[in-house]
């Protein structure tokens, strides 16, 4: 009786040369396939980059593939909106602008080549940033030690600020630490009766979102909200069933999510899965989402807060003019994500102006030294390149999301407290 | 100009024109771009050794690269350690993990082995991530920046790193054309048979482990020092691991320069087809063109691109590939017996007893395939096995051999109980088995298959030559005895089914065994290759092995055993000479039949 | 009390989805051997064809996975005959690159066809829930694992009790002997593989109103279905429920009562304890041919 199981698993290796004119045939298709390769990945170089005079080239690389495509695509949008405008009223110093886009993936590492390529190979003018922390942290440093001035329109987390580059800048109001400030402001102020008695935090392992919530957790703590709940999730958690279950269980009057995208709306819908509502609901940055009224229900949206660096209302100079003619440019209306990056090429080209060439060192220089009039209102900067200022409290109101603070931009002068119960069905 | 010159002048060309880029040419782009390129290539080459040459894929490596480059981020933080140290530091730390996880994967093959790699490599990255006061969780580490002058550019990353790869492909080259090389790629070729010839196969497959960890951690050092800046996310990613895969699958697994060819293929292409085309869609676009490419290479070029280079410019320097390479092998005279002597049988006298098997059964299921089985194997005897197929013989072979284990009863092989030694061990003590279909190993050489065999594992001699010259005359001059001495460095492949069961047999005698199990020797060959291989068992008699044959050639059996075991549905039914049990009722019904007159056995030669 | 069962019940739920999800996956890697990378890339498709049924024609999308299930189990079919079938006979190995390349291919025609945005599909019952006393049993979920038993008691029936199932069964483990036997493999694989991307349908209906999704989001589900397969056992189909069911109740149970950071990390754990501890599986009968003895 022999026994097969020692036929080797994968067949020999060895094999003998293809002789005849059918293995020839093979030989040259593949020939062609591997030229064809070859030609493909040269037609892919980059074309040159621009010198001297003649169109001012900035350069970005974006995470236009990969778990950040919607901001991305958001992003550069703003980005080209604000360089049209620009090449409208004649370009920067007399020169048309020219944007020089590169795509990362949301890989770090392929940022920082790209920046690299962009800087040494396509020597473009100057820099704009891109999107999330964990972009920006390599962007910017290969920036710092290439000397250019960084200025980018999204990724806030302390430890890029912590480096000591003085060629760095946030373009939003305010930073992940103030973000909580405004709300707690509102908060403070309510009779003590009226105050929440218990709070949930929940957060995202994320530097935009959990560095927040440790703020909102002391703060809070001091004006006597009791904590009946802290947890942190990883940021592929896609099922909040439990989580939620968790919380409802601890019966919290007031939640606080440190939510980044997708995540904020999801704990929702498992909270409405659950019947149960908060009396008050904060969380950061989802409630601005575009798609977030349609996943939560547009019912359910009533009375949520959140903090924006950027609302579509806001009596902010140029803010109106921006959401129409983004609006007429790309057939809907602007994201948090597209106006940031117009703040930023705003940031960008009032520096250029002002100094009257393109001087990196003096370019930053003059940005630590003066307040530059954006969409999102004036911005001015610490010697970190951290914002100093405030960001928006908002809130959603009657099916639209409204600023309820600061006054000087608000867009309500009522704030829904408490949150009415979900609308299932 | 033959191949192996073509071969140094092109790495020597190569190796200049990578030495003196920086000198010659102050685009940062390009040196960046060559700096990933190492990364990618040294992360290939060592990644090679375990998942190229032992044939097992790991899907882990971003975890060494992290954890070299946590580890050097770390000491640079804290302990103020200049990263240039640090990542020695990191290879360390890598190369302890790589121990770690070989001793976790012993027991898993294939597609298991590549599964558990990837959940390690997510259980590393969660406690990386929650561990945050070490690691600083996500909000990042920051290393400090270069201090060097910016005239100086990357050169410090590029020469480093270029230093280290070029470690790492001779460590890769001196690996593959030692004993350590052999081992692995007869590991690769059947684990089994390997461990089945004294091979410590998971210590190989450490060794092996380790070296691709040890490497990657470095590297990741370096790394980690040129981002200056950590991420748990981006540094534990599946993706980097993926990468290492996919260069190395395209520049040719198990080849010494494929995976530095395919890392110089995925590492520029994945960043050219970055490009402006396309505005918003560049990205998608971006992912068709890498995607494509891949898909395309894998499906026209599936063994990669080296070696079909390798054959381009085979056929066309029209060279035949058997016997053009290694060194000549030192002449022989005949002489009457080359293979090893093991004294006279008067020296043996004292071992009689070489196996004892008692009360050995198996079941599979409700199958009762071994049933409580008795068999004693003398010194320079030869015993045979016969019975009806399915009557448990070979399944009796693997469970004395170890290939099945079982709980039941004893075995002893040479007063030393085996029931719970593994293979490599029992072919320590001096088991050694032949196999009905031979295997052989079809990646090494004929000559190569006969040295693999090893009865002590010794460090040192991993990083000897394949094949000594004192080996090679040695197994030369059995392949001489055989009449194989002409295919000694052709493969496996092109021998005749005859062949390969003598150079099966040629292991045996290699292995210098006490005992040895000839798995149906006689079955499918040639009268005369029959009678040849008759003449071997009585040599190994003459040498005081004791050999257990199992046969259906009751001729074969009765002109060399001198007793006989008869198996009949797992258990022993009878037990004697060949004419005892052959005049036995029991036998008869279950086996011989009526019509079956049994030769008488003859003088013993 | 209450709480660990409702915790339970979630577990269950959930794990319900992964083995929904795992589907396709336990016949081509469970006993066709075949590693495809693009089974994440699968589903999603199967996801943003279902959504726009939804979105475009307002058809359910549980409805609507029984007529995408056609156009899925084609492609499967033309994917089989052009790619996988040719490289696994070379080397496993080339099946893991090209899949992985299908993947990237599908990510990027997906960003080109739907745009990057995520999107979710919000039929009535997306975020209600039947209330059993305190219990609460979310609908959505519950179908989803409803729709789990179905097909796996459809799958393993037509694996072992059809003249297909029983031949792919024999021509993975013995391609030659197969063919002796009148069964050609390449034939019967197509089959097979075209049935297990058909499957997807409804993995991807569920995946299109239980979560947010984009075509990104195809990673997060490769390697949660492969924990699925491997802790339930190759070959196993009602193991690869049960095992999605432990991965659910695992993570459900972890999420509540250990720590939520380390949910996540429940599949790569289960694995590693599996696969050390019994290296064939939970639910595996047979041994492994590649376990080490």
């Amino acid at each position: 009786m022999s026994d097969d199981s020692h036929v080797p698993l994968k067949s020999p290796r060895r094999q003998l040369t293809d002789g005849g004119s059918r293995g020839r045939r093979r030989r040259r298709f593949r020939a062609v396939a591997i030229a064809a390769a070859v030609v493909t990945t040269l037609a892919g170089c980059a074309a040159a980059g621009s010198t001297g005079s003649g169109p001012l080239t900035i350069g970005m690389s974006l995470p236009l593939t990969g778990a950040a495509a919607d901001v991305a695509k958001a992003g550069y949008e703003g980005y080209q909106l604000w360089a049209a405008q620009v090449n409208a009223a004649g370009g920067l110093l007399g020169r048309q602008v020219k944007l020089d886009v590169l795509d990362d993936g949301f890989d770090p590492n392929q940022t920082g080549t790209d920046y690299t390529r962009l800087i040494s190979q396509d020597k473009v003018d100057l820099l704009l940033g891109t999107f999330s922390s964990l972009l920006n942290a390599p962007a910017s440093a290969i920036a710092a030690r290439q000397q250019m001035l960084y200025v980018e329109p999204s990724g806030g987390a302390a430890s890029l600020f912590d480096r000591g580059f003085t060629n760095l800048f946030f373009a939003q109001p305010g930073t992940t630490e103030t973000l909580p400030d405004l709300f707690l402001t509102w908060l403070g102020a309510l009779p003590v009766d009226q105050r929440p008695k218990t709070a949930a935090y929940l957060t995202q392992d994320d530097p935009s979102a959990s560095p927040a919530i440790a703020v909102f957790k002391t703060r809070l703590r001091a004006l006597g909200v009791t904590q009946v709940y802290d947890q942190t999730y990883d940021p592929s958690t896609s099922n909040f069933d439990s989580i939620a279950a968790s919380v409802a269980q601890s019966a919290p009057e007031m939640i606080i999510q440190g939510a980044v995208t997708s995540d904020g709306a999801q704990f929702v819908r498992s909270l409405e899965k659950l019947n149960f509502s908060p009396r008050i609901l904060f969380q950061t940055k989802s409630p601005s989402d575009g798609g977030y009224p349609g996943a939560v229900g547009p019912k359910n949206t009533e009375g949520v807060f959140t903090s924006q660096a950027w609302n579509a209302k806001a009596a902010y100079p140029g803010n109106s003019e921006f959401v129409s003619a983004y609006t007429k440019m790309f057939g809907s209306a602007p994201s948090e994500d597209a106006a940031n990056s117009y703040t930023a090429g705003q940031v960008l080209g009032a520096a250029v102006k002002a100094v009257g060439r393109i001087d990196q060192k003096a370019l930053a220089a003059w940005l630590h030294a003066n307040t530059v009039d954006t969409i999102v209102g004036p911005l001015k900067w610490d010697g970190r390149g951290d914002p100093i200022g405030l960001g928006l409290l908002s809130q959603w109101q009657n099916g639209t999301l409204r600023v309820v603070a600061p006054k000087s931009a608000a867009t309500s002068t009522t704030v829904v407290n408490p949150k009415p119960g979900w609308a299932n069905g | 100009m033959t191949a192996q010159r073509f071969r140094r002048l092109a790495t020597l060309i190569a190796v200049a024109l990578l030495v003196c880029m920086p000198l010659l040419s102050d685009d940062l782009y390009l040196q960046n771009l060559l700096i990933m390129t190492f990364l990618l290539a040294i992360g290939a080459s060592g990644w090679n050794i375990m998942g190229g040459y032992a044939g097992y894929i790991s899907l882990g490596n971003s975890a060494f690269l992290g954890l070299g480059a946590y580890t050097t981020g770390i000491l640079a933080v804290r302990a103020g350690l200049s990263p240039f140290v640090g990542c020695l530091v990191g290879g360390l730390v890598s190369a302890l993990a790589a121990a770690l996880l070989s001793l976790v994967t012993r027991r898993t093959r294939g597609m298991y082995f590549v599964i558990v790699t990837f959940a390690t490599l997510q259980l590393l990255g969660v406690a990386a991530a929650t561990w945050t006061g070490l690691t600083g969780g996500s909000q990042g580490l920051a290393l400090p920046l270069p201090t060097w002058d910016l005239s100086y550019q990357n050169w410090p990353f590029y020469y480093p790193m270029l230093a280290l790869l070029a470690v790492t492909v001779a460590v890769s080259a001196w690996v593959r054309r030692g004993k350590l090389g052999l081992g692995l790629f007869a590991i690769q070729d059947d684990e089994d048979k390997a461990a089945g010839l004294g091979l410590r196969t998971a210590l190989y497959k450490m060794i092996a482990f380790v070296l691709g960890g040890a490497f990657l951690g470095v590297a990741g050092g370096l790394y980690a020092y040129y981002v200056s800046f950590l991420n748990v996310a981006a540094v534990f990613d599946i993706v980097t691991s993926v990468l290492i895969v996919l260069a190395v699958l395209l520049g040719g697994r198990g080849t010494l320069w494929g995976p530095v060819l395919g890392a110089f293929i995925v590492a520029p292409v994945s960043n050219l087809t970055s490009t402006g085309l396309g505005g918003a869609d560049s990205g998608a676009v971006r992912l068709l063109l890498f995607g494509g490419l891949l898909g395309a290479v894998a499906i026209f070029l599936p063994r990669g691109v080296l070696p079909v280079l390798q054959s381009w410019f085979r056929t066309m320097v029209a060279r035949r590939s058997v016997g053009t390479m290694t060194d000549d092998g030192a002449e022989t005279a005949g002489g009457s017996s080359n293979l090893p002597d093991r004294g006279s049988l008067a020296d043996r006298a004292e071992l009689t007893d070489v196996l004892a098997v008692r009360g050995v059964g198996k079941s599979f299921g409700g199958l009762r395939a071994v049933d409580n089985v008795d068999l004693d194997l003398t010194a320079g005897r030869v015993t045979g096995l016969i019975g009806p197929n399915g009557s448990g013989k070979t399944t009796l072979f693997n469970i004395i051999d170890g290939t099945v284990p079982t709980r039941e009863g004893r075995i002893t092989l040479r007063g030393r109980g085996i029931e719970r030694a593994g293979r490599p061990t029992r072919a320590h003590l001096g088991l050694a088995r032949t196999y009905q279909l031979p295997r052989l190993f079809a990646n090494l050489t004929v000559i190569e298959n006969i040295v693999v065999p090893e009865r002590k594992f010794a460090f040192g001699r991993l990083w000897t030559k394949r094949v000594s010259p004192a080996e090679r005359q040695r197994a030369l001059a059995i392949l001489d005895d055989l009449e194989l001495a002409a295919h000694a460095d052709g493969s496996p492949a092109d021998l005749s089914y005859g062949q390969r069961k003598l150079v099966e047999l040629a292991q045996v005698f290699w292995l210098d065994p006490v005992l040895v199990l000839l798995d149906e020797p006689a079955a499918g060959i040639s009268p005369a290759l029959s009678e040849r291989l008759a003449g071997l068992v009585r040599s190994l008699r003459r040498r005081g092995v004791a050999v257990l044959l199992v046969e259906h050639d009751l001729a074969f059996i009765a002109s060399l055993c001198e007793q006989v075991y008869v198996m009949s549905r797992g258990a022993v039914i009878a037990h004697g000479s060949v004419a005892e049990i052959s005049a036995e009722q029991v036998v008869v019904d279950a086996y011989l039949g009526d019509s079956v007159v049994p030769i008488p056995a003859e003088g013993h030669a | 009390m209450i709480a660990l069962v409702q915790t339970l019940v979630f577990g269950v739920l959930i794990g319900g989805v992964y083995a929904l999800m795992a589907t396709g996956l336990t016949l081509t890697f469970g006993v066709m051997k075949i590693v495809n990378m693009a089974q994440g890339a699968f589903l999603i498709v199967s996801t943003y064809l279902c959504y726009t049924l939804w979105d475009q024609f307002g058809i359910d999308p549980i409805v609507a996975a029984f007529i995408v299930m056609a156009p899925m189990a084609a492609l499967g079919l033309v994917i089989y005959k052009v790619v996988i079938e040719r490289l696994q006979r070379i080397d496993p190995g080339l099946t893991i690159v090209a899949t992985f390349a299908l993947a990237l291919v599908a990510e990027a025609l997906l960003a080109l066809a739907w745009g990057p945005n995520q999107k979710t599909a919000t039929p009535e019952y997306f975020n209600q829930a039947i209330h059993l006393g305190q219990l609460v049993v979310p609908r959505g979920q519950f179908y989803a694992c409803v729709l789990a038993v179905v097909i796996t008691v459809v799958l393993q029936v037509a694996v072992k009790r059809t003249w297909l199932g029983r031949s792919i069964t024999a021509a993975a483990e013995n391609p030659e002997g197969a063919r002796l036997i009148g069964v050609e493999p390449a034939r019967v694989g197509a089959w097979i593989f075209a049935i297990a991307t058909g499957s997807t349908a409804f993995g991807g209906a569920a995946l299109s109103f239980l979560y947010q999704f984009t075509p990104d989001t195809q990673d997060v589900w490769l390697g949660l279905t492969l924990s699925v397969v491997i802790v339930g056992g190759l070959g196993s189909i009602p193991g690869a429920f049960a095992a999605g069911v432990l991965l659910g109740v695992a993570e459900a149970l972890t999420t509540t009562y250990v720590s939520v950071r380390w949910a996540t990390a429940v599949p790569a754990l289960l694995i590693l304890v599996v696969l050390t501890i019994r290296p064939q599986g939970l639910f595996a009968r047979t041994t492994r041919q590649d376990a080490a003895s």
